[in-house]
């Protein structure tokens, strides 16, 4: 059976839960950012939501193909329908999951760096004809980063960290401009957390417990993003 | 030089000019308020009313001898400008 890399079996399963809560936090983002695209028609929005959506997806696509590795019945079941579609040519099922890791990388790779242009300050951002073609020159990275990372997973989250790192810059400057606002402070906190987390994924293939760490400081992340949200629905 | 007002934010600075005249403004002043010209506050105006965030008034004023007009923020008006607060928020928080 195909792994991308191996986790502690006994935290298998608790993961998914995890992922299950940021993957509601993500979706509760994108749908109020969704909500003040409609109002002020300003793209911004739109490309926060659209990130966030991303997020969603990509875990969405992780709990699915994990829930099949660790789950017999549901992995019985996908090999009984896949059988009957592709008879003897389900040797070939690591495909599956490969596709499934290419497709929730692209995701996450595509969201953070949408994230990490978004929170460039206005005067910073790339316009019209230049902005299409950095994104377009982005895009391809992205898909060579994931391409390359069904071979060597660490080059993904690697990837990852180094935009993440760039983003809470950002949120750092933002933090310093804001005077001090205490909801710019947990966005910050939130990303530098999710930064932990892909951090202690590029090296779980020296200690697998870095699985459950970097899913523990993912769901944290996920979690004040939760409060910062809340804090400002409430205000 | 302070930055253009976009359209969403012009028409939070007519409501909250409403909203800090205790909810009730003369045009004139209106204008003043809101630093917008004759011709754009009243085409924002047409929108408001049309949307249900203001109403306008008119009474008798007797040393005029004329109706004199008064615009009202509606309950929708105040539910706008929370609203609009919170969005706010939201932008200033996640850095947008």
């Amino acid at each position: 059976m195909y792994q991308l890399f191996f986790t502690p079996s006994w935290f298998n399963g608790y993961d998914l839960i995890f992922e299950g809560i940021s993957l509601i936090v993500a979706f509760l983002i994108a749908a109020y950012s969704w909500k003040i695209y409609s109002m002020s028609k300003e793209n911004r929005y739109a490309y926060f939501s659209l990130a966030f959506v991303l997020i969603g997806i990509s875990l969405a696509i992780k709990m699915f193909t994990y829930g099949v590795l660790y789950f017999e019945p549901l992995r019985d079941g996908v090999a009984t329908t896949l059988t009957l579609v592709v008879g003897n040519n389900l040797q070939f099922a690591d495909l599956f999951y490969r596709a499934a890791f290419f497709l929730q990388m692209t995701g996450l790779l595509g969201a953070w760096m949408l994230i990490f242009f978004i929170s460039q300050k206005s005067r910073e951002r790339l316009h019209s004809y230049y902005e299409v073609s950095q994104i377009a020159l982005f895009l391809y990275l992205i898909l060579l980063i994931c391409f390359v990372s069904n071979f060597k997973y660490s080059v993904f989250y690697l990837t990852s960290a180094v935009i993440l790192g760039l983003t809470v810059l950002n949120y750092y400057k933002n933090y310093l401009n804001s005077k001090g606002n205490p909801k710019s402070l947990l966005v910050m906190a939130a990303f530098i957390f999710i930064l932990f987390s892909n951090l202690s994924f590029i090296f779980v293939f020296l200690w697998d417990s870095l699985y459950v760490m970097g899913e523990l400081f993912l769901l944290i992340g996920f979690l004040l993003l939760l409060y910062a949200y809340r804090q400002v629905k409430r205000s | 030089m302070a930055a253009r007002r976009s359209r969403l934010e012009l028409i939070f600075d007519i409501l909250l000019s409403i909203q800090n005249k205790g909810g009730r403004i003369k045009p004139t002043h209106l204008m003043y308020k809101s630093n917008l010209s004759h011709k754009l506050l009243s085409q924002y105006m047409d929108e408001l009313l049309g949307k249900e965030l203001i109403s306008v008034e008119e009474e008798f004023h007797k040393k005029r001898e004329a109706p004199v007009k008064t615009i009202i923020l509606t309950e929708k008006g105040n539910v706008f400008l929370a609203e609009y607060r919170r969005m706010r928020e939201f932008t200033d928080a996640f850095g947008l």
